[in-house]
C-alpha cells in the first residue's frame, strides 16, 4: 500500500486493526502475557484480601477490573513496542491519514484483544472464587461496554508516550486517574449483575457506554495530531 | 517555531500592577476574613478556613480551564505563547488544588472529626490533583519543545473533564461535603458579610493567580527562547 492509494478513514483504520490481529495470531505472546498477567493479579489480589472477602459481589468485580486495566496497559504497550521494533510506526504515520488510522485501528484491535483477555480472565475468576452470577446477560453487557471504555484512554496515553524513555512510569500515572470513573462504573455494573440488581447493572452500563463514547470521540479528534 | 511578543507585553506592562494588586487584595481579604466577617453560628471560628479553601478551589478550576484553552490554542496554532500559558497555569493550578486539599483537611478535622474521608468531592479533587501532577510529569520527562507541548496539550484537554466532575460531584452524589454555597439554584446561602468576604477572597486569589501566571509565563518564554536560540546555533 503506497501513499497514493486512496482509502477511506474507516478502511485505513480497519487495515491497521487487521494487521494487528494478524500479528497477534502469528505471535500471540502479547495476548498470552496479558492473560497470564491478569490471572496472576487476580490470584494475588484474592490471596491478599482473603478468598472470603474476594468472593463478595462488591469486591470480586473490583479485583477483576483492576487486573483487566493493568492487562490493557501491558497489551497496548506491547502493541506499540512491536511497531517500534519493526519501524512500522513511522511507515503508518507517513501515510495520508495514517495517524487517525493508527489511533482508530489500535482502538479496534485492543478492544478485540481485551475482549479475549476479559473472557479468559473472567472465567478464571469465576472458577477461582466460585462466583455465582445472578444476571449473566447483564454481566456480559457490562463486560462488553467496560472493555470498550478502556482502550480510548490507554491507547491515548501509550501513543503520547511511545517515544519517551520513562513511558513505563508515565503510562500508569497518566491513565489510571482518567480511568477511575470507568473502573468505578464497570465494577458497580458487574457487581450489580452478580448480585441480581438489573436496574443498577443497566444504569452503570449505560454510564460506561457514555464515557466510552465521549473519550473515543475526544481521542479521535485530538490524539492523532500528537502521535509522532 | 517562533516566539511571540504577547508574553513579554504581559510581563513588562501588567505584571507590576498585578503584583501590587495581589498584595492589596490579600491584605483586604485577610482583614475581612479574620476580623470583619462574623464567625459561623454552628462551626464557630474554624469556618474562616472557608475563605482560603473555597477561593483556592475556584482558582484551581480557573487555572485548569486556562490550561484547556491554551492547549487548544497550541494544537490550533502551534504558537509557543500558548504552551507557556498552559504550563504556567497547570503549575499554579496544582499548587492551588494542593492548598484547597490541605485547607479542606484542616477544616474537616474539627467539623467532621477526620482529616480525610472517602467522599465524592474529596476523591474527585484528589484525582484532579494527581492527573495534573501527571501532566507536569509528562512535560518534565519530554525534552523536545514541540513534542512536549503537543503531548501535554492532549492531556490538558482530556484532564479538564475533571473540573465539572469535581464541582458537581456534591450534587450528583449526596455525601458528607456540603452543597455549593454560592453557585446554587435559588441564590447564595450565606450571610451577607460572609458572602462579601468570600467574594473578596476569590477576587484576591484570582488576582494572585493572574500575577503568578504572568510571572511564570515570562520565565517560560525566556526558557523557550533559550532553547530555540541553542537549536539555531
Amino acid at each position: 500500500m503506497g501513499p497514493s492509494v486512496d482509502l477511506s478513514g474507516l478502511r485505513r483504520a480497519w487495515l491497521v486493526a487487521g494487521r494487528e490481529a494478524r500479528a497477534d495470531t502469528r505471535h500471540p505472546d502479547g495476548i498470552v502475557a496479558a492473560i497470564t498477567f491478569m490471572a496472576v493479579l487476580i490470584l494475588l489480589e484474592s490471596i491478599v484480601v482473603g478468598p472470603q472477602i474476594a468472593r463478595d459481589t462488591a469486591v470480586a468485580p473490583a479485583l477483576y477490573w483492576i487486573a483487566l486495566l493493568f492487562a490493557a496497559i501491558v497489551t497496548t504497550t506491547r502493541s506499540f513496542d512491536r511497531e517500534l521494533e519493526d519501524d512500522a510506526l513511522d511507515g503508518v504515520i507517513a501515510l495520508p491519514g495514517g495517524r487517525d488510522a493508527l489511533y482508530a485501528g489500535k482502538l479496534v484491535a485492543l478492544g478485540g484483544t481485551l475482549g479475549l483477555v476479559a473472557l479468559v480472565g473472567g472465567l478464571l475468576e469465576i472458577v477461582f472464587l466460585d462466583l455465582g452470577i445472578a444476571l449473566p446477560g447483564h454481566l456480559v453487557v457490562a463486560t462488553i461496554v467496560g472493555v470498550a471504555a478502556l482502550p480510548p484512554i490507554v491507547v491515548l496515553d501509550v501513543a503520547l508516550t511511545v517515544r519517551l524513555r520513562a513511558r513505563a512510569a508515565l503510562v500508569p500515572v497518566l491513565a489510571l486517574p482518567v480511568l477511575m470513573p470507568q473502573l468505578v462504573a464497570a465494577t458497580n455494573a458487574a457487581g450489580a449483575a452478580l448480585a441480581g440488581d438489573a436496574m443498577g447493572a443497566s444504569a452503570w452500563s449505560a454510564l460506561l457506554f457514555a464515557i466510552a463514547l465521549v473519550y473515543a470521540v475526544l481521542g479521535l479528534t485530538i490524539v492523532p495530531t500528537a502521535i509522532e | 517555531m517562533t516566539t511571540t511578543a504577547f508574553p513579554s507585553v504581559l510581563g513588562v506592562r501588567i505584571r507590576p500592577v498585578l503584583g501590587l494588586a495581589s498584595v492589596t487584595g490579600a491584605l483586604i481579604a485577610t482583614f475581612m476574613a479574620l476580623v470583619w466577617a462574623p464567625p459561623d453560628a454552628v462551626q464557630g471560628e474554624v469556618q474562616r478556613v472557608m475563605y482560603v479553601h473555597v477561593p483556592a478551589a475556584w482558582t484551581a478550576y480557573l487555572a485548569f480551564i486556562i490550561v484547556f484553552l491554551a492547549s487548544v490554542g497550541w494544537l490550533w496554532s502551534k504558537r509557543p505563547a500558548f504552551d507557556a500559558v498552559a504550563v504556567a497555569s497547570a503549575e499554579i493550578g496544582v499548587l492551588f488544588t494542593g492548598i484547597a486539599l490541605v485547607a479542606g483537611s484542616i477544616w474537616a478535622k474539627p467539623t467532621w472529626g477526620v482529616w480525610w474521608t472517602w467522599e465524592p468531592r474529596l476523591i474527585t479533587t484528589a484525582v484532579m490533583f494527581v492527573m495534573y501532577v501527571g501532566y507536569l510529569l509528562l512535560r518534565s520527562l519530554s525534552t523536545d519543545l514541540e513534542g512536549r507541548a503537543t503531548r501535554a496539550a492532549v492531556i490538558g484537554i482530556v484532564a479538564v473533564v475533571n473540573v465539572p466532575i469535581v464541582h458537581l460531584s456534591v450534587t450528583w452524589m449526596n455525601a458528607l461535603h456540603q452543597l455549593p454555597s454560592v453557585l446554587r439554584p435559588g441564590g447564595p446561602a450565606l450571610d451577607g458579610r460572609m458572602l462579601a468576604t468570600l467574594v473578596a477572597s476569590v477576587l484576591a486569589f484570582t488576582i494572585l493567580y493572574a500575577w503568578m501566571l504572568a510571572t511564570r509565563v515570562e520565565i517560560e518564554t525566556a526558557r523557550q527562547e533559550r532553547v530555540i536560540a541553542a537549536r539555531g546555533r
